[in-house]
């Protein structure tokens, strides 16, 4: 198949593959479907971009991309990248400006059936407790660069010391939270001052919180152990550093696109722009954007918490009563440090995932114990009218896409269109008849975000599915939203 | 001349921008941003402010002026309004001088629209083709 001029080979149902051609170093595989391929790709530089990417200095085995992929700058959204610690460089290209944008799904004990009248008024508590759009700030008070420098190096740790949860949040979160190797001397004092009054703020875009009724289960066991039943109230939460993330990457972008220069990589798009990871340029970013990665895990840390009390305090019940638990906190857009096999040997590679996330499967040492039989859960958030998924990672995952999925739906209609589309139309009555309440900061945000922008999820998970790279464990159906 | 236009985006927001000189292509570029971010009706209170910025190449300099406005929107809610002087020198490096004025969001009577996250160099080529300066522009968001 031929798309924008690019020889595409279909491997499988579900696989398609770029030969590696001109200064590509790996082939590029495409995650996909027919379908897919053809009806979101066609008028996308994401291909493009999956061949960029496959320049990289020491990128290993392939420039992947998810069934999500989608334009993106520098990676498409949606790639999967892992450079050889010793040879191989690391981009903020690779990981994107909302480092560690990521999604967290809490549990309760509440049936949706004996909620359903109060969903309004609970909407309505969280958009007022939960600071979202454009610039939100004040979830907490404002915060000292003392005490952000403190999140910067213990990431939601910082959170559960100062009341905003529980150790059990820590055991839940991927990596625990905390990235270990946090430098919060190499990120700027604009970016801690873009930080200081962001805590537990959701921010605009796509990021939301819904409260979602689990519609449908699909394998009994996973989703027992990971607590969910047909019926259940649970709360999911999509956003990541916010502004201090945002400016993290911007001021490493620039110190990358003159280390190039220095390095003399030639690479075809400057938001590529990328330095040895054994460099000082390349370990200052790593050890800023881990901090950063840090910041976003307290972010959702405190808006999990601020939800919980909501929640306790909108429906006048105990915490025994609403029995919170989180199931797990993924991120995806990030760059790790992992171990994989890579033509036949173990080896520590840097995994870049700028909008995919880890999928790590039963028994791996860095999931908690209590999904050790299970695989982790594997969070994917589709569209707010529609529904989200939970998946469970594979050892398949392992052996073809350095332990990593898909992330979400994936734009297809870019927001400009998006929001001429919602013009002259009554979007909250259309989302309140299909039983969604919402609350956002303005009409222009719910219409960029309606169903018709983005591919159906569903599409996006059974790629993930049919190819055994995920296994899908339940959806989910959102019942309130409320959205920057 | 149309100074810029929207280009789709899947994502985000592009545009590209086109002007006689490589100043009025900054320049533009600026309100290129300023339309994807704010709706303006009216301000009061309004004052200059004065940037100066230094970078190897004209594409970063123009990365840096456009993240120095949204720096100052997001963070110090200060909302660029136009463009006083604007001058660029070649040295050893691009030199920019510029007086912008503006006011305090409170002093503003305006509809904020979207948070640029960043500006990007994704796609970026400050081309000089003739007596046209122009460069394709995406702002995450």
């Amino acid at each position: 198949m031929i798309i924008q001029g690019i020889e595409i080979k279909k491997i499988n149902d579900t696989l398609w593959e770029i030969p590696k051609h001109g200064g590509m170093l790996v082939p590029g595989r495409i995650y996909t479907s027919q379908n897919l391929l053809e009806s979101t790709l066609q008028n996308d530089e994401a291909i493009k971009q999956v061949i960029n990417v496959a320049h990289l200095p020491g990128i290993q085995k392939y420039s992947l991309a998810m069934p999500d992929i989608h334009w993106g700058y520098g990676f498409p959204i949606g790639g999967v990248a892992a450079t050889d610690l010793d040879e191989g460089v690391i981009s903020p290209g690779g990981v994107g400006y909302d480092i560690n944008c990521g999604v967290r799904l809490a549990r309760t004990s509440l049936e949706y059936k004996t909620i359903q009248k109060r969903i309004p008024i609970l909407v309505e508590n969280l958009f007022k407790n939960i600071p979202t759009g454009v610039g939100a700030s004040g979830a907490i008070r404002k915060l000292s660069t003392k005490e952000i420098r403190k999140i910067l190096t213990h990431g939601s740790q910082w959170a559960v010391e100062q009341g905003f949860g529980s150790d059990e949040d820590i055991i839940f979160t991927e990596e625990h939270g905390k990235l270990k190797g946090a430098n919060p001397d190499a990120v700027s004092e604009r970016a801690i001052e873009r930080g200081t009054d962001q805590a537990g703020t959701l921010g605009s875009g796509n990021h939301f919180l819904e409260v979602d009724v689990v519609e449908e289960i699909f394998d009994r066991e996973k989703a027992e152990v990971f607590g969910l039943f047909e019926g259940q109230v649970v709360i999911l939460i999509h956003t990541g550093s916010r502004g201090l993330g945002y400016q993290v990457c911007d001021d490493y972008l620039k110190v990358l696109v003159e280390a190039g220069n220095k390095y003399g990589f030639k690479l075809p798009d400057k938001q590529l722009a990328c330095a040895p990871l054994k460099s000082g340029e390349g370990q200052n970013y790593l050890g800023a954007m881990q901090a950063a990665a840090n910041f976003a895990w307290n972010n959702r840390q405190i808006i999990m918490h601020l939800a919980k009390k909501t929640l306790m305090q909108t429906l006048s019940i105990s915490e025994s009563e609403l029995d919170f638990h989180l199931v797990h906190d993924v991120c995806h857009n990030i760059a790790k440090i992992e171990e994989h096999q890579i033509n036949g040997e173990r080896k520590k590679v840097c995994v870049h995932r700028k909008g995919a996330t880890r999928a790590f499967p039963p028994g791996s040492e860095q999931i908690p114990e209590k999904y050790f039989s299970t695989g982790q859960p594997v969070l994917i958030p589709g569209d707010m009218g529609r529904y989200s998924y939970v998946l469970a990672g594979t050892e398949k995952a392992m052996e073809e896409t350095f332990g990593s999925s898909c992330h979400g739906a994936g734009r297809v209609k870019s927001r400009h269109k998006a929001l001429k589309m919602g013009k002259g139309r009554d979007l909250i009555a259309e989302l309140k008849k299909e039983g969604i309440e919402i609350q956002a900061k303005g009409f222009r945000t719910i219409a960029e975000e309606m169903s018709y922008a983005y591919k159906d999820v569903s599409d996006v998970v059974d790629v993930m599915a049919k190819s055994g790279i995920s296994k899908k464990v339940a959806k989910l159906r959102p019942v309130g939203v409320i959205k920057g | 001349m149309k100074k810029f236009r929207i280009i789709e985006h899947t994502a985000d927001i592009a545009v590209e921008v086109s002007a006689p000189s490589l100043e009025k292509l900054f320049e533009y570029s600026v309100y290129a941003w300023l339309q994807s971010v704010a709706e303006i009706n009216g301000a009061d209170n309004i004052e200059d402010k004065s940037i100066e910025l230094s970078s190897a190449s004209r594409e970063v300099l123009l990365v840096d002026f456009l993240s120095e406005l949204n720096y100052l929107l997001n963070v110090k809610r200060w909302l660029f309004i136009n463009v006083k002087s604007l001058a660029i020198e070649e040295n050893s490096k691009y030199i920019l001088k510029a007086i912008v004025a503006g006011t305090n969001l409170e002093n503003a009577d305006v509809k904020l629209k979207t948070e640029i996250k960043a500006v990007t160099f994704h796609q970026m080529n400050i081309e000089e083709t003739g007596k046209e300066f122009k460069t394709k522009i995406i702002f995450d968001i």
